[in-house]
């Protein structure tokens, strides 16, 4: 164990900066299975970071030498969390009654509004942010031990979350908005709901980034974040959570890797010079080649449905294949998505 | 007094016609083209180039110039020819693919965020991230400055600014008239009314939605020269920024809306122009405060009628 801790140091960062991209990922995934597609989430993970850098910096800083205490930490991450969510429902109330693209817009206009407040107010440390935030770990690599249970748990949370009835209205407001209304689902309270999950994730997200990447400032939630969460979600595949953790993990890692390889002379060198310097160009483009040829992302229900018939037991299947979009909407299914509730 | 109202003016103007570009292609194809604040971008380089101006030390291209020089009025013109045959090639790759398909218009959205983000970052990787400035003799022999006022109390407004102002409400008005007066003009109305019938009245659509990209691509280059030519072509992702802030006008007009944008663009960027000086660090959040009021407010745009949604 000690060993394989060895081992895996020099690649802390990157370990533990792929996990906060899944999570990242996730908290855009959860307003777009209600069919939201908000732009928001760099904005709460912004504000969440700012919330954690305030309190470690200014309200109980640790004494100087000492260690900042993990319990302070997971403190912060739940403060961030909530006034996250309050944020989220302030805003979500007014901006959830747009639709489409012109939510998309007003949450563009949210993050820029955030990012110009946090670079003038003398709070948030202006153009400069606040830098030294106290470290509660030794090493990179032991921002595991709560990114880990982080991940584990959320994955838990969207995972079941798509199974019960809170989580099947998201999905029937995704297919169509006017049938789930009619089915008797309060779209506007669903709609807040994963708007408000999505907010709160990304804002205990950003407080436990704050201490790892050691600064914060206005660079952290800007117009870019938005665009590279947008691509994990939808080129890992926005129709069942695994789609945007694979995206945020592999997205974030196999640039670095494949540098990484060329560094060692398994790849020429001008083409391990492209994928470092040239790493926006391949995800601008896999974001628009993703669109035309692989509009569900790599990883649908579909295609897990058909990895498990090829293993599990016969009755499983039942359960794994989801009913067809279309008729998620319609009325027999109605009766079936309360199913599972409480 | 006089010089805010000038600087917004001028400003403003550049805002209406990048937006003209954003709403030439959503009054068609219901879609916001993200890429168009790369296009701007790419315009922008283009002019630089063209003038015959060398790059600096760090891109793929670094050193590097034209043989030749043009002045700065043919540059801009052939640079935004240019810019809108590089908007009819986005056409092409990121929105025909999916059209034909039937997509949703948010995965559209979303691909014309991948070409975007893919030309920035081809721009950076071939010309570096430092700012560029057009040759000083851009304006040829006109002065830096004209004075407004007595000689005793000058208001001296920078030629660039009066400049630009002209230079935009030509095109605006040559624009008005394209879409106003010709039978091209007349067609892209029908189509924006009315696709599927405008196909079924003869209108080839298919052509037509070349034209609005490649009208979109040069007026998108237009404005991102005008402001090179104000202030700097400020590196690869200027023209992102500016693509947030078009956004705010184009919304305040109203979508697809294009008296609207141009109304709009003033608006703005008058609106900018008088921001007390104060609080000038938060001028940059204007156009977004603008952007969520008229969403939640009026989201039909300021000229816009409210539409109700048939099922």
């Amino acid at each position: 164990m000690e060993a394989l801790l060895g081992a895996l140091n020099p690649y802390g960062f990157l370990i533990v900066s792929c996990v906060l991209a899944a999570l990242l990922a996730l908290s855009l995934y959860l307003p777009l299975m209600a069919g939201q597609l908000s732009l928001a989430s760099p904005g709460f993970y912004a504000f969440g970071g700012y919330v954690a850098a305030v309190l470690s910096t200014r309200v109980f800083p640790p004494e100087s030498g000492e260690p900042f205490s993990v319990g302070l930490l997971l403190a912060e991450m739940a403060v961030a969390g909530l006034l996250s969510a309050l944020l989220a429902v302030l805003i979500g109330l007014p901006v959830l009654r747009l639709q489409g693209i012109y939510l998309a817009l007003a949450t563009i206009a949210f993050v820029e509004i955030l990012r110009v407040l946090s670079l003038n107010l003398a709070i948030t440390g202006g153009a400069v942010g606040i830098f030294g935030i106290p470290q509660p770990f030794g090493t990179q690599l032991s921002y595991l031990w709560v990114a880990g249970p982080l991940f584990v748990a959320t994955c838990a949370f969207v995972y079941r979350l798509e199974k019960v009835r809170v989580g099947r209205a998201f999905t029937a407001i995704r297919e169509d908005e006017l049938a789930a209304a009619s089915m008797g689902i309060v779209t506007t309270r669903s709609k807040l709901l994963a708007f408000t999950l999505g907010g709160s994730l990304a804002g205990i997200v950003g407080a436990l980034a704050a201490h790892f990447i050691n600064t914060w400032n206005a660079r952290q939630g800007t117009f870019d974040a938005s665009i590279l969460y947008l691509a994990f979600v939808l080129i890992g595949g926005s129709r069942t959570w695994l789609g945007p953790v694979v995206g945020g993990l592999v997205l974030t890692a196999v640039p670095e890797l494949l540098r990484g390889s060329a560094e060692v002379g398994a790849l020429p060198a001008w083409l391990g010079d492209f994928l470092q310097d040239g790493r926006l160009i391949i995800f601008g483009v896999l974001l628009a080649v993703g669109c035309v040829f692989f509009p569900q992302g790599l990883i649908t229900p579909e295609l897990l449905a058909r990895l498990s018939r090829g293993r599990g037991p016969r009755a499983e299947i039942a359960v794994e294949e989801a009913p067809p979009p279309a008729a998620v909407g319609s009325a027999p299914t109605g009766t079936g998505a309360g199913r599972d509730g409480p | 007094m006089f010089q805010n109202l000038l600087n917004g003016l001028a400003i403003g103007s550049v805002y209406a016609i990048f937006a003209l570009g954003y709403t030439l292609v959503f009054s068609i194809l219901r879609v916001i083209n993200f890429a168009h604040g790369a296009v701007f971008t790419v315009g922008a380089y283009l002019t630089y180039v063209l003038t015959g101006s060398s790059f600096g030390f760090n891109g793929l291209l670094r050193g590097q110039s034209l043989p030749f020089g043009l002045p700065f009025p043919v540059a801009l013109l052939l640079g935004a020819v240019l810019a809108g045959l590089v908007g009819v090639v986005i056409e092409r790759l990121a929105f025909a693919p999916l059209r034909r398909r039937g997509a949703d218009t948010l995965l559209t959205l979303v691909s014309s965020l991948g070409v975007a983000v893919a030309l920035v970052n081809i721009l950076q990787y071939l010309v570096g991230a430092e700012p560029y400035r057009y040759p000083s003799t851009a304006l040829g022999a006109l002065p830096t400055a004209i004075n407004f006022g007595s000689a005793a109390a000058p208001v001296p407004i920078r030629t660039v600014q009066i400049v630009i102002f002209a230079v935009s409400m030509v095109i605006v008005a040559l624009l008005t008239y394209f879409i106003r007066g010709t039978r091209t003009g007349k067609a892209l109305r029908a189509v924006s009314e009315d696709a599927t019938t405008a196909q079924l009245l003869g209108i080839d659509t298919d052509r037509l939605i070349l034209y609005s990209f490649f009208l979109s691509g040069f007026l998108g280059a237009v404005a991102g020269s005008l402001v090179g030519l104000s202030v700097s072509v400020a590196g690869p992702y200027f023209g992102l920024a500016f693509g947030l802030k078009g956004l705010a006008v184009i919304v305040l007009g109203g979508l697809g809306d294009i008296p609207g944008a141009v109304v709009a663009g003033l608006l703005i960027g008058l609106a900018e122009a008088f921001v007390p000086g104060q609080y000038v660090a938060y001028r940059d959040a204007v156009a977004f405060v603008v952007l969520f009021g008229v969403l939640l407010v009026r989201p039909q745009g300021l000229l816009g009628r409210a539409q109700v949604q048939k099922v």
